[in-house]
């Protein structure tokens, strides 16, 4: 059924691409937040051009009341969905929302991570499917002020650049053909609203089979909590033994390592 | 209207051929911008106007006449709570400005509007150590990419669109005292194509001096020049040849930490392909602990970029025992002397000489005074050594009663030098060089002390004394033929900012006193001042946009003199800090009056 829309001509795609365009404003109508914030609007327009839905198969877990709102636990999971190629989250009520957009290019359209919240606030969930349509959903998060603005806890140290990029990970095969990856990677992530401390986060994590093909790619903003926390599940279908992980900050630094994958699954 | 329309046309038909033949791309600075800097007038991207650093510049729209209707277009704060000094000198492209701050920041200005496009915070370690305030003198411009050293000793390039990261590379280790706050130096090679070239920082810490060359693409190193005689330099991480031979001028293992950071960057004169770096004075102060000349320390070394070799040394200060750092800039310019045109280079010593040499092989031509009163050295001989006073060496702690102290000297100039790092001009209408140099003289005494990585090893204490009740800073014009010295304007404070000179008939600079000011280049007379606001450490830099010229200076009260200055300090402690750029023109109602 998509397969037919993606056959269309390369005229008949710059022509849908034009009408879009002279349409933009009217072509879709934004359906009512189910979270009901005053945000809603602002950020379908900004994060999700095109059409959206509200859709309960996009699964997002949060705690219900923040007991630590700089390491707040988040579970993305958009496996009931096909054909997802990207997945973006955000906190709409944080001072810069967007936390993290994840490319499943080989990879189930599932993502756990942890956010610093500045307040209580929607956690937000926009899943694009090759159609085009952004499937949203999201819950409500209650949190107490300034996850955001204040320093790193890195910064009681000072030798934190030391241990920068220091990596632990666990690689389980949890089905023949689909490992999960969990890591935790040292970094301050640094949001630059704290006084005096500039801008500094790990921003790319890309995870690649063994000879470079890649399965996520995932881009993280300054609202990824210190010592960035991952959830990925690769596909492994393809006999994949040995994962590679890249990362790299807004500073340049690079750091890189493989991991293996066990041969027998276990859960 | 007409005119211009069909002007635009044919720019447009030019610009069409460039992108059929996919070799250029317009907006990108290529290597041939960099040599030709000086004679471009709409952008400057190099240090120093032009890889010579003649700091001259061929505009001629503002000039003596109507230098009076020169007011500002826009000021543009560099924010936050980090002020202290600003050192930096702006480059400019395609209608942008490139501008680096103290502690590791840097900026893209529009400047028809003054508007910020973009601002990079080096996210620094907490420990960096620099010696003498935290600034940084600028940046380096080639392709799609901004080149700046940080003061945790790394070089990062940032996409000049956007300010991101490219790439950051380690120059030292900052722990052991290393930093960096020069400009970067770009210079053209056959063998490598353009390199980026970078000296290091930290003499008051024992490290050792190194120019280091890399591929402005990547960042990866090519070939690395210690400046120390001993170590060993590379070429793609291969060792290739010792600088110097080991232990001809140094004793025992003391050139292990023997100093002589290159820290104020360099030059290159595209006539001799060379370029040249200054060398900062050997660790420790305290001279008697390396009885020798301890090359390369305070000298001026001509480095072949296409292989890292030293084709020629000249050591101002041998065996210093006072900090008279050789960094400096050498200036190359062709010198007129007795009918003759000679391929020279001019440097202005922080020992208070104005040195002139042959820039293809170092040969000593002359050496004259700049600054007043000197007694370190009854003057240079006809080799281009000083003539030591050895009364005014400061005395060996080891013959003293308890060997805790040696004998304290009176040295003219202070260990802050006849002049420091802000960099002179020369002007190639009236061929005299304007030198911003300071009055000012030391005690200064020995004491014992051993190397730990990480902390001071000097040797030595000191403080700073005016020569004169009501003036240290002397702007300066000389004739580098004759050592002649042709106006001198005098300023309370020290002057530590940069020179500019142009087509114009004039000469800009900058005081602590908070007012960029233009001299007639002939008589020094002071034909306009404008009040910034803080004290000015900065190089002024002018260049042409829209049919108008632009003059910009960066504004903000620090450097090492508040942090050094001893007597000096009644001279400057009222001064207040700030960040800024202010940008001038003339108004168009006024262009033609």
């Amino acid at each position: 059924m998509r397969h037919s829309k993606s056959g269309r001509s390369l005229r008949n795609c710059c022509f849908v691409l034009l009408l879009s365009i002279s349409a933009m404003a009217g072509a879709y109508e934004l359906p009512a937040d189910p979270l009901e914030s005053v945000m809603w609007e602002n950020m379908a327009k900004r994060f999700f051009p095109g059409e959206v839905v509200i859709d309960q198969r996009v699964i997002v877990r949060a705690p219900l009341d923040a007991e630590d709102q700089m390491q707040v636990p988040i579970t993305v999971d958009a496996t009931q969905l096909e054909n997802v190629v990207e997945i973006i989250a955000l906190a709409d009520l944080n001072p810069i929302p967007h936390i993290l957009t994840l490319h499943p290019v080989r990879a189930q359209p599932f993502v756990g991570f942890r956010v610093k919240l500045e307040q209580s606030t929607p956690i937000r969930v926009g899943v694009r499917t090759s159609d085009g349509v952004w499937h949203v959903n999201g819950v409500n998060v209650g949190a107490a002020g300034g996850g955001c603005t204040a320093p790193a806890l890195a910064h009681g140290n000072n030798d934190w650049y030391k241990t920068l990029g220091q990596t632990r990970a666990v690689t389980r095969r949890e089905s023949v053909d689909l490992a999960r990856l969990s890591l935790r990677m040292r970094h301050p992530m640094d949001t630059g609203l704290a006084a005096g401390i500039p801008v500094f986060y790990m921003s790319k994590v890309e995870v690649k089979s063994a000879d470079g093909v890649a399965l996520a790619n995932l881009d993280l903003f300054e609202p990824i909590s210190e010592n960035p926390t991952l959830t990925i599940k690769p596909l492994v279908s393809d006999g994949i033994t040995e994962l590679l992980v890249y990362a790299r900050d807004t500073e340049g630094n690079e750091f890189e390592f493989p991991l293996a994958v066990p041969a027998t699954v276990d859960n | 209207m007409k005119k211009n329309f069909k002007l635009l046309t044919i720019a447009s038909a030019i610009t069409l051929g460039v992108g059929l033949s996919g070799s250029v791309k317009a907006d990108a600075v290529g290597i041939a911008d960099i040599v030709g800097d000086q004679a471009s007038t709409d952008d400057i991207v190099s240090y120093g106007l032009g890889p010579r650093g003649q700091r001259y510049s061929p505009l001629a729209i503002i000039n003596k006449d109507n230098i009076k209707n020169l007011f500002p277009v826009w000021s543009f704060s560099f924010g936050g709570e980090k002020q202290r000094g600003q050192e930096s000198q702006p480059l400019i492209k395609d209608g942008v400005m490139y501008v680096t701050g103290s502690y590791s920041r840097m900026w893209a200005i529009d400047i028809a509007t003054g508007d910020e496009l973009w601002q990079y915070d080096a996210r620094l370690p907490e420990g960096i150590l620099p010696c003498c305030d935290v600034v940084n003198r600028g940046a380096a411009i080639l392709g799609d990419k901004v080149f700046f050293g940080t003061l945790d000793a790394k070089i990062v390039a940032l996409d000049a669109k956007t300010g991101k990261v490219v790439w950051r590379k380690k120059i030292a280790d900052f722990e052991a005292g290393y930093s960096y706050t020069a400009a970067p130096l770009i210079v053209p090679t056959d063998a490598h194509g353009p390199l980026l070239i970078t000296g290091n920082s930290g003499g008051e810490f024992g490290v050792v001096g190194e120019v280091q060359a890399r591929n402005p693409e990547t960042g990866d190193l090519v070939w690395t020049r210690p400046v120390i005689e001993g170590h060993m330099g590379t070429m793609n991480g291969v060792e290739t040849t010792m600088t110097g031979t080991a232990n001809e001028s140094w004793p025992g293992d003391m050139w292990k930490n023997g100093g002589g950071a290159p820290w104020l960057g360099g030059t290159y004169d595209p006539t001799s392909k060379l370029a040249y770096f200054g060398t900062g004075n050997p660790a420790p102060w305290n001279s008697y602990l390396r009885p020798g000349d301890n090359k390369w320390t305070s000298s001026r070394i001509a480095i072949n970029p296409e292989n890292g070799e030293i084709e020629w040394g000249f050591q101002t200060t041998p065996h210093d025992g006072w900090d008279y750092d050789g960094v400096n800039e050498f200036v190359a310019f062709d010198m007129e002397k007795d009918g003759k045109t000679i391929q020279a280079g001019a440097t202005a010593d922080r020992n208070g000489f104005f040195y002139v040499l042959d820039r293809n092989n170092g040969d000593f031509i002359s050496a004259k005074p700049f600054v007043k009163n000197i007694t370190w050295a009854k003057g240079i001989d006809e080799n281009g050594r000083p003539i030591w006073d050895p009364e005014n060496r400061p005395g060996n702690p080891a013959e003293s009663a308890d060997g805790k102290k040696g004998k304290s000297i009176f040295a003219v100039p202070s260990f802050l030098g006849g002049k420091n790092w802000m960099p002179m001009a020369y002007s190639q209408d009236t061929s005299m060089f304007y030198i911003p140099s300071n009055e000012w003289g030391m005690d200064i005494w020995n004491e014992p002390v051993t190397y730990k990585k990480g902390a001071a090893y000097l040797g030595a204490g000191f403080t700073i004394t005016p020569i004169f009740d009501d003036y240290i800073g002397s702007l300066k014009a000389m004739d580098p033929a004759t050592g002649e010295i042709k106006w001198e304007y005098k300023n309370k404070a020290p002057l530590w900012g940069g020179v500019l000179t142009t087509a114009g008939g004039l000469v800009f600079t900058g005081t602590p006193e908070g007012y960029i000011k233009a001299f007639d280049d002939e008589t020094g007379e002071e034909l306009w001042k404008f009040q910034t606001g803080t004290g000015i450490v900065s190089s002024p830099i002018t260049w042409e946009q829209d049919g108008e010229q632009y003059l910009t200076i960066v504004t903000g009260w620090g450097g090492a003199v508040p942090l050094w200055g001893g007597e000096v300090a009644k001279f400057v402690s009222y001064l207040n800090q700030g960040g800024s750029v202010w940008t001038f023109k003339i108004p168009k109602q006024l262009a033609s009056k």
